[in-house]
């Protein structure tokens, strides 16, 4: 597994250990998903269809992008400036200049505030929308999503289904949580890239490299299909002794042949079709390809993948804030710049399709960084007030919620919870927050937690 | 709003759900529990401890969701499920100026008017103003809000503990009673939380206790009152009838309906137990697993290896009526063994490589793969590895101690391990399903505390625990035991006394139902690391028996299996028939069991006759001989191996999903040596085999069996013996790969 080395070094596992009290033990468990994890079908009229989460992971400084400070002493205010936005009285970090251009399609919550400023926990929360317990793993947004829609698609009739997984990570989801928590591991994110330690997840003539979607030398359709019903027949004959198996072939094998088979689904990640300008919109360098990453979200929401996750590693800046900025002269792929880039190019592009509607854009990190420079000119953890950003999807643009203190320190008005922001995305996407899942043994737990309070000045 | 969803309330009762509807105290429903007169009189001293404290659990005030959170609701904090009355009480009493009870108008106290929702209240309407449950209030303030306590619980007994149900919808009434330090009882039903464990099961009304049950099987209550939890069993039975006969013999015929084995051998106290709980059920047992799935089963389950080709045909053709017996005592004593339990233990000792540091996993596997092989007692195991010290790069046993972080941890890993437990619970407050308390947690930490666990593993005299109820030093504590002085300089010799002691209670049971476990597919109790009274064994004698056996032979591993190995139970078919179908533990037909990422590794490898490679390992090392589950291996990790950092028997990581499909398709772990020269495909076609002769071949190393007349059939049909030699050998080439991807490849039938 490739995990991102991070300052703490602490990886998922460790975390993972107090999980599972609640295991019933054996295949029960999808039993149970399948028995009631649907018992109230209650999905509100909502506009976003899909979620692209863009997630910066390590925590991104919120002083260097949506929330500068100005008029702080230099040891806070750091050394990037500030520029006006299309948006008056709204200034942010002069690396986001064409984010700036666009601020009226964007909110930004200023205000979030978590007690965690530890990677993995922070994570947990930001992405689960509930503090990290010993009882249970909680499943992440996108794991969620996909459920949902994946129980509500069946209700409806002539839904094209799409043979693209419903929660793909681009390239990666990140190490530290699984995913999909206490839901069926099905709804767990799809990583493009495989292990993408061998690096094979970009290609030279743009576009994304699926591990293990294209044939193996010698293997073609004909042959696969071929061994597809070979092991279905044994299948079928190992279980026409058995009462309780019904004869169905593997969903997962079949889910696996028809994503290889679809030339439909294996398009999404092939950017033939794309032009050139189009390309360099989105920006083809920087770290991680964040800009690319964009583009292949933008193509698997077109397609009805309901949650796509951008993962963009490299925002633990302990040391050095300004290579943000540029890492030397003239560098034009730094993380802010390719970040602004990449997000301006998204959300022109969606606008521009007339999909930024339907498609609920969320910018953010575990926490932000400490408002005083360390001795290393960097930031550490800081998890009391940073920010996250929004549009699309309904989201009302051109709007700040909430707001921190002059040093960026602490909430100063409308303190927001990763809970509420959950109980947000959750209702922006048409899901009730209240709504009950169900675990492995039945417990049923609510999609985000009570007392979640929705940000109802976020929603247009 | 005059409801409240006590679903907000109960959610913690962790391994429970609660269902209940709309409730509150109903004051207008008969009480069956009211009409003996039991509701204090205003004369009668209200004692806090037993009239109050049960008030605030039977309405969740205590739940974990509201006030017994750590941190509490409100700013008001309840000790979880009323663990510490004492706190409690001065929680109401003292806290908060005072101002929640008022001693000159009782009414206007905020413990009347909060719950109540007479004033604002987070928690909603909880008690109904003129219910038992504010009069007791009322009058314990009235008579000054002191701190009585004229009796203390000793235990709380339910009516019925165990129940046969002929009928769904039958109602039982429940009914729980306290028996007090004082010797007196009282009923305390109507204080008494009753929680099925599955609320799909069985409803509870709670206001009268009746219950009913909504589908057959065994299904478990818990009845709390106070500090005291308690199971109560339903079983209804699965069938209407099951077809038997009264007398014995006739009886067993009828069990076992068309017995294809000759002469399996059975075990008279584990099949007694099974059949007497199926035959309570109305289970009907499937038919006794045939010689090739026996053959595959137990091989798998003791060497972790699909039995040779050559080995299948000996054994089938064998008449000797002995011939099961005789295999599983080779099995025993083979080397196969010696390195398939050693992965099996490797995994529960968590044996890993620290940070690229490979040295301690290697001599700890390599101490570890001696005691096995040597047959050495699980009681000496446990003895050596707490009772280590030294260099860990040289002492096997002492990497026990660089296993977790901290002294914390330590306790958490070994009650998990060794008994069976789950301490964890009890770091920040009392287990709320166990008897498990902030002291045993603690004081079993304070006793790894003075361990310090460097590369050299030595004692610390310095080392302590904080007791974070205390805010003092932790006083070392046997677990549910006694406190070891304070000044004791190594606890850990009096710990591994009382754990390998012949009547520990945790011990051998823990380690039998893991035996159990890798033999059956599903422990007695489970999950395996949680035993509790809460959390009873489905079959509770045979699992004492059992332990007891283990016990009387030394702790040998071997012993156990082979009984196990041996009954009737384990040689079931896993082909179930539709009146068992559903059942998934009582054992009346074999479960399957998912191959292990290394044991399923290793078969690919030994079908295709082509070895994998493991990091820098020799060629030829099999995955389940790596003693480092870090070992660079890309098979393993498309299989979904367990890094061991954590309990492997809790992992998250199961299935590989889409992802290891697409590998199955297209990746390299199959297609790269399917029909590589020297593989087993390629020797048998240049040999000059005959297509069926080689499918014939392939279903012998795979599956352990020839295939079947429809099999046979359907290969004819679809190989093409007129094609030219490469597209035969690309369609046997798909045989292969779909043999290796089956169901009954990758699972134990």
């Amino acid at each position: 597994m490739n995990v991102v080395k991070r300052c703490d070094g602490i990886s998922r596992r460790d975390f993972l250990r107090v999980g599972g009290l609640t295991a019933l033990g054996l295949g029960l468990g999808d039993f149970f998903h399948l028995q009631r994890a649907f018992a109230n079908n209650n999905t509100l009229t909502a506009k976003a269809k899909s979620c692209i989460l863009i997630w910066l992971d390590g925590g991104p400084s919120h002083l260097e992008t949506f929330d500068p400070k100005p008029d702080a002493p230099q040891e806070v205010r750091g050394p990037l400036k500030t520029i006006p936005t299309n948006v008056a009285g709204v200034h942010i970090s002069e690396c986001l200049e064409q984010i700036a251009g666009i601020m009226d399609k964007i909110a930004i919550i200023r205000s979030m505030t978590s007690p965690l400023g530890e990677h993995n926990l922070g994570t947990q929360y930001l992405m689960t929308g509930y503090k990290p317990t010993p009882a249970l793993v909680y499943p992440t947004f996108g794991a969620t999503v996909a459920h949902v829609r994946s129980q509500n698609r069946q209700n409806l009739s002539g839904d094209a289904l799409t043979a693209l997984p419903p929660n793909i990570a681009v390239p990666n989801f990140t190490g530290q949580v699984s995913g999909n928590g206490y839901l069926p591991s099905a709804t767990r994110p799809f990583s493009v890239a495989g292990n993408s330690n061998k690096g094979d997840f970009k290609e030279r003539n743009g576009g994304f490299k699926v591990r293990d979607l294209d044939f193996y030398k010698g293997i073609d359709v004909a042959r696969l299909s071929r061994r597809r019903q070979f092991v279905n027949a044994l299948n079928a004959f190992s279980s026409a002794k058995d009462a309780g198996v019904p004869t169905v072939s593997d969903p997962e094998l079949e889910r696996a042949y028809n994503l290889i088979t679809s030339p439909e689904a294996k398009g999404a990640f092939s950017f033939s079709d794309e032009s050139e300008d189009v390309l360099n919109r989105y920006g083809t360098g920087g770290v991680n390809g964040i800009g690319q990453s964009c583009l292949l979200a933008r193509r698997l929401v077109e397609r009805g993948v309901p949650f796509v996750t951008v993962n963009h590693t490299g925002w633990d800046t302990h040391n050095n804030i300004f290579q943000l900025k540029e890492r030397y002269p003239t560098d034009r792929n730094a993380h802010l710049p390719s970040l602004d880039r990449a997000l301006r190019a998204l959300i022109q592009d969606l606008s521009e399709r007339s999909l930024l509607d339907e498609t609920l854009v969320v910018v953010m990190g575990e926490f932000g960084r400490t408002p005083k420079i360390n001795s290393q000119g960097g930031r550490d953890h800081w998890p009391n007030v940073f920010s996250v950003a929004l549009a699309g999807g309904g989201v009302q643009g051109g709007q700040i919620v909430g707001s921190s203190d002059a040093l960026g320190e602490f909430p100063k008005e409308r303190p927001v919870t990763p809970s509420d922001l959950a109980a947000t995305l959750y209702t922006l996407l048409g899901i009730d927050p209240s709504l009950e899942l169900h675990t492995s043994d039945g417990r049923p737990v609510r999609v985000a937690p009570d007392g979640a309070n929705v940000i109802s000045e976020l929603i247009a | 709003m005059k409801t409240i969803q006590l679903t907000l309330v109960a959610l913690t009762l962790l391994t429970a759900s609660i269902l209940w509807g709309p409730v509150h105290e109903n004051t207008s429903a008969a009480n069956p529990a009211t009409s003996d007169g039991s509701i204090s009189k205003a004369s009668d001293p209200i004692d806090f401890e037993n009239d109050l404290v049960p008030i605030f659990t039977k309405f969740g005030c205590n739940a974990g969701a509201c006030h017994g959170a750590a941190a509490g609701r409100g700013e008001f904090n309840l000790s979880l499920f009323g663990g510490n009355p004492q706190a409690d009480y001065k929680a109401i009493v003292r806290q908060f100026a005072g101002r929640r009870i008022n001693l000159m108008h009782p009414e206007e106290s905020l413990i009347i008017l909060k719950p109540t929702a007479q004033i604002d209240h987070g928690g909603g309407y909880v008690l109904d103003e003129a219910g038992e449950g504010v009069h007791l209030i009322r009058t314990w303030i009235l008579q000054g809000a002191r701190y009585e306590t004229l009796r203390h619980l000793a235990h709380v007994e339910v009516s019925p503990k165990k129940q046969v149900i002929a009928n769904l919808e039958h109602s039982i009434q429940l009914r729980a009673t306290a028996h007090f330090s004082d010797g007196t009882t009282e009923d305390v039903t109507r204080w008494t939380v009753f929680t099925p464990e599955d609320t799909s099961a069985v409803g509870i009304n709670t206001v009268t206790a009746v219950a009913r049950v909504h589908r057959p099987g065994r299904h478990i209550i818990l009845a709390r009152y106070l500090t005291e939890v308690v199971p109560i069993e339903f079983i209804v039975p699965l069938n209407e009838v099951l077809p038997q006969k009264t007398e014995p013999e006739t009886k067993r015929k009828a069990l076992i309906p068309k017995s294809t084995s000759l002469n399996h051998p059975k075990d008279l106290k584990i099949d007694g137990e099974i059949l007497k709980l199926l035959s309570t059920l109305r289970l009907p047992v499937s038919a006794a697993a045939d010689d090739a799935t026996f053959l595959r089963r137990v091989t798998l389950d003791l060497t972790g290896r699909v039995p040779m080709p050559d080995a299948a045909i000996a054994f089938l053709a064998d008449s000797d009526p002995n011939k099961r017996a005789t295999l599983v005592d080779t099995l025993l004593q083979s080397d196969e063994f010696n390195a398939y339990w050693t992965l099996q233990l490797a995994k529960l000792l968590r044996i890993h490589s620290e940070g690229g540091n490979t040295q301690g996993a290697f001599v700890y596997h390599q101490w570890l793969s001696e005691q096995i092989r040597a047959g050495v007692g699980y009681d000496q195991i446990a003895r050596s590895v707490i009772l280590a010290t030294g260099d860990s790069h040289e002492i096997g046993p002492a990497n026990f101690y660089r296993t977790v972080d901290g002294a914390g941890e330590q306790a958490e890993f070994m009650s998990e391990l060794f008994m069976g437990t789950r301490l964890r619970c009890a770091n920040c407050h009392n287990h709320p399903l166990d008897k498990w308390t902030q002291d045993d947690y603690h004081g079993l930490a304070a006793i790894f505390a003075k361990i310090e666990s460097g590369q050299i593993v030595k004692i610390k005299p310095s080392g302590e625990v904080i007791h974070p109820a205390t805010r003092e030093k932790a006083v070392p504590r046997i677990p549910g035991d006694r406190f070891l002085s304070n000044d004791v300089a190594d606890g850990r010799v009096e710990l591994v006394d009382w754990l390998t002691g012949s009547d520990n209670p945790y011990f051998a049971t823990a380690i039998v139902n893991r035996l159990w476990k890798a033999m059956m597919g599903r422990g007695l109790v489970e999950p395996v690391d949680d035993f509790r009274a809460t959390n009873p064994a489905t079959h509770p004698e045979l699992l004492t028996a059992l332990a007891d056996d283990f016990v009387a032979h030394g702790y040998d591993l071997r012993w156990t299996l082979r009984r196990i190995a041996l009954s009737a139970a384990y040689a079931r078919s896993a082909d179930t028939i539709p009146e068992n179908a559903t059942d998934d533990r009582f054992y009346s037909h074999a479960l399957q069991k998912p191959l292990a990422p290394e044991v399923l590794a290793d078969a690919i490898s030994d079908v295709l006759g082509v070895p994998d490679v493991y990091g820098d390992e020799p060629e030829g090392t099999r995955a389940i001989s790596l003693f480092d589950p870090n070992t660079e291996s890309e098979a393993l990790d498309i299989l979904g191996r367990c890094a061991r950092e954590a309990s492997c028997e809790t992992s998250a990581e199961i299935t590989g999903g889409l992802q290891r499909k697409l590998h199955l398709f297209n990746g390299e772990l199959l297609n790269a040596r399917i029909g590589v020269p020297d593989s087993r495909l390629d020797t048998l076609v240049s040999e000059g085999k005959s297509p069926m002769e080689i499918v014939n071949e392939f279903y012998l190393a795979a599956l352990s069996r020839h295939p079947t007349d429809t099999e046979q059939e359907f290969w004819k049909q679809h190989i093409n013996t007129t094609a030219s030699a490469n597209s035969q050998k690309a369609v046997l080439e798909d045989v292969v790969w779909s043999l290796l991807t089956c169901n009954e490849f990758v699972v134990t039938q």
